[in-house]
C-alpha cells in the first residue's frame, strides 16, 4: 500500500473528443508536496487540476486519489463525494467562474454549508478569513461588482474555508499587484510549513521558485516535459524559452551570468 | 443592463428591512401562493384592483422604489398585450355588441364590449400575477427561495433547474455587457447603444455558446465546493407571531373576497 496523495498514469484527455488537452501525463504527488505546475496557455495545466479535483475524468490511463480510483462511479456515492470535497479544495482560475452567489459572503459560506459543516464554525472561521484576507468590507458586496483582485480574494477564501488537506490553485496571483500576490503567497506558505499538500499552476516564476518543492514543465503538446526541483528548472533557460515562459535577457554582472525571467 | 442585473441578482432589495423581508419565507410564499390562486379564480375586476392595490401597499411597506416595483411589473404587459388581449378584443375571437370598428388595409375589425372588457380584466389579472411573483422574489434571497421549494416537496431536479436558470440568465447579461464593451474598446468611439445591440445580436450565436460553456463551468465550481442539488442556507427558518399573524390576514383575505 503506498501512501500518495495523487497517481496519475498515462492520462489523456480531450474536451469533446476532438480538442486534445492532456495527452500521455504521468504524476505522483506525495502527501504535503508543494508542487507547481508551468506551461505556455493552452498546455493544459487547467485541465490538470480540473482532474485532480474530481470534475472532469480521464478518456484514458487511471487517476488515483489517496489510493481510490477516481471516475464518475465514485462520485455517485454521496459519503464519497463529499469526503473528497472536503480533502481536495480548488481555487478556479477564472474567480467569475467561482463566485455565483448574490453576495460575497453568502459565496464564502457556500462550501461549509453544502459540506455540512456546524453553523457556530462557519461563523468563526469566516471571521477569520475575512479578517486575513481584508475582506470585511467586501461581505455585503455583490461579487460581480468588485475588482479582479478583490475577487480572486473572495474566490479564495472560499476555498480556503474549506480547509482542504489538498489546496489546488489555479493561476492564483495572475492580475494581482504585488503586494496582495506577496500576502497570498505568505498565507500559501505558513512559516511553519504545515502539512497542506499544494498543487499550483502558475506563470509566475518566482512564485513557483518560493513554494515549490518540486515543478512540473507543460509543453504545448499538453504533455510533461520535465519535472524537477525548482533550482534545476529556473535554471534550464532553452526549456523555459522553449516552453514560452520567458524571454531571455542575459546580462554580465562582474563574472556571473544572470537569467531574467520575463514573465509573459 | 447594469441597472437591471443589479436589481434583479443583487437581493439589494431582499437585505432591506420592510415588512416582506422580515416575514418567514415558507409563509410569505404559501400566502403569495393564496393571492395567485384568488386572482387566477376571479372573474371581478373590482377584486383584481383591491388586490393589486394590496401588491402595491405590500411593496411600500417593504421599503421598495415605488418606481422600480412598476417597472419592473409592467415591463411583461406589452408582450402579453400584442399575443393575447389585443386579438381578443375583436369580434373575430369574442363575438358581442360591438363598440366601434377599426379598418386596417381594407379589413373591417369590429371592437366587441365583451371583448375588450374580456381584455381589461385579463391584463387586470396579468399585472397583478406578475406583482405578487416580482414582490416575492426581490423581497426573497435567492437560495432561501430555493430552498422553500425544496420544503414544499418540488423535486429536487426541477429546483436545481431553476436555479441554473437563474445562473444562466445573469452569466448571459454578464457576457453581453463585456461583449459591448469589448466592442466600444475596439471600435475606438463611443457607439451608439442601438448600433451595439446590433452587434450584440449578430453575435447571439457565439454569446449562446459562450454563456453556455460558462455555466457548465460555474456548476463545476459548484460541485467542487460539495454542491449536489440541495440548496442550503445559513439561518434557518423560523416563523413567529408576525407570520402566523399575516397568514391569518391572508386568509381572511382569501375567504372573504371571491
Ligand atoms: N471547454 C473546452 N472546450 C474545448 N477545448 C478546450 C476547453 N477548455 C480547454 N480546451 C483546450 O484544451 C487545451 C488545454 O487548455 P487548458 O487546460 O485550459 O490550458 P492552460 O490552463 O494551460 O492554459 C487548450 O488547447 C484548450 O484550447
Ligand atoms: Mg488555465
Amino acid at each position: 500500500m503506498n501512501n500518495l496523495a495523487f497517481e496519475l498514469r498515462d492520462i489523456h484527455f480531450s474536451y469533446l473528443g476532438k480538442f486534445p488537452a492532456l495527452s500521455g501525463v504521468n504524476i505522483n504527488i506525495r502527501p504535503g508536496e508543494k508542487v507547481t505546475v508551468i506551461g505556455a496557455n493552452g498546455s493544459g495545466k487547467s485541465t490538470l487540476l480540473h482532474m485532480l479535483d474530481g470534475l472532469i475524468f480521464p478518456d484514458q490511463g487511471t487517476i488515483k486519489a489517496f489510493g481510490e480510483n477516481l471516475n464518475e462511479n465514485v462520485f455517485a456515492d454521496e459519503n464519497f463525494s463529499r469526503n473528497f470535497r472536503k480533502k481536495v479544495g480548488l481555487v478556479f482560475q477564472n474567480p467569475d467562474v467561482q463566485l455565483f452567489c448574490p453576495t460575497a459572503q453568502e459565496d464564502i459560506i457556500f462550501g461549509p454549508l453544502q459540506l455540512g459543516m456546524e453553523k457556530g464554525e462557519i461563523e468563526n472561521r469566516l471571521e477569520e478569513l475575512a479578517g486575513i484576507l481584508n475582506l470585511k468590507h467586501l461581505l455585503d458586496r455583490p461579487p460581480h461588482q468588485l475588482s479582479v483582485g478583490e475577487k480572486r480574494k473572495v474566490a479564495l477564501a472560499s476555498t480556503l474555508i474549506i480547509n482542504p488537506e489538498v489546496l489546488i490553485l489555479d493561476e492564483p496571483t495572475a492580475g494581482l499587484d504585488p503586494l496582495t500576490t506577496r500576502h497570498i503567497i505568505d498565507l500559501l506558505v505558513p512559516a511553519d510549513g504545515s502539512g497542506k499538500t499544494i498543487i499550483i499552476s502558475t506563470h509566475d516564476l518566482h512564485l513557483a521558485e518560493e513554494i515549490s518543492d518540486i515543478i512540473y514543465v507543460f509543453s504545448p503538446e499538453k504533455r510533461i516535459v520535465k519535472c524537477g526541483k525548482p533550482e534545476e528548472i529556473l535554471n534550464d533557460g532553452q526549456l523555459l524559452h522553449d516552453n514560452n515562459l520567458i524571454h531571455i535577457h542575459r546580462h554580465k554582472h562582474k563574472d556571473t551570468t544572470h537569467i531574467h525571467p520575463h514573465l509573459h | 443592463m447594469s441597472f437591471f442585473k443589479d436589481s434583479v441578482f443583487s437581493d439589494e432589495n431582499a437585505s432591506k428591512n420592510g415588512f416582506l423581508q422580515s416575514l418567514d419565507p415558507r409563509i410569505k410564499t404559501i400566502t403569495f401562493l393564496l393571492f395567485l390562486v384568488q386572482i387566477l379564480l376571479t372573474r371581478n375586476i373590482f377584486i383584481l384592483l383591491c388586490l393589486y392595490a394590496v401588491s402595491v401597499l405590500l411593496a411600500c411597506f417593504s421599503k421598495i422604489r415605488l418606481g422600480f416595483f412598476l417597472k419592473r411589473t409592467w415591463v411583461f404587459i406589452p408582450l402579453f398585450s400584442l399575443f393575447i388581449a389585443i386579438p381578443a378584443i375583436f369580434s373575430i375571437f369574442t363575438p358581442g355588441e360591438p363598440l366601434t370598428t377599426v379598418k386596417i388595409a381594407g379589413l373591417t375589425l369590429i371592437i366587441t364590449r365583451p371583448g375588450l372588457s374580456g381584455a381589461a380584466l385579463f391584463i387586470a389579472r396579468v399585472v397583478t400575477s406578475v406583482s405578487f411573483v416580482v414582490l416575492l422574489n426581490i423581497t426573497t434571497k435567492h437560495f432561501e427561495l430555493l430552498k422553500v421549494l425544496r420544503i414544499f416537496k418540488i423535486p429536487q431536479i426541477f429546483v436545481m433547474t431553476l436555479g441554473m436558470c437563474y445562473r444562466y440568465i445573469f452569466l448571459f447579461i454578464g457576457i453581453i455587457e463585456n461583449t459591448h464593451l469589448a466592442v466600444k474598446s475596439r471600435v475606438g468611439i463611443k457607439i451608439r447603444p442601438k448600433k451595439g445591440q446590433r452587434i450584440v445580436a449578430s453575435n447571439i450565436t457565439s454569446l449562446w455558446q459562450r454563456s453556455y460553456q460558462l455555466n457548465e463551468d460555474v456548476y463545476q465550481a459548484m460541485l467542487s465546493r460539495g454542491y449536489n442539488g440541495e440548496p442550503l442556507v445559513l439561518n434557518n427558518f423560523k416563523a413567529g407571531w408576525q407570520d402566523w399573524l399575516w397568514l391569518l390576514c391572508a386568509l381572511t383575505i382569501f375567504i372573504t373576497i371571491r
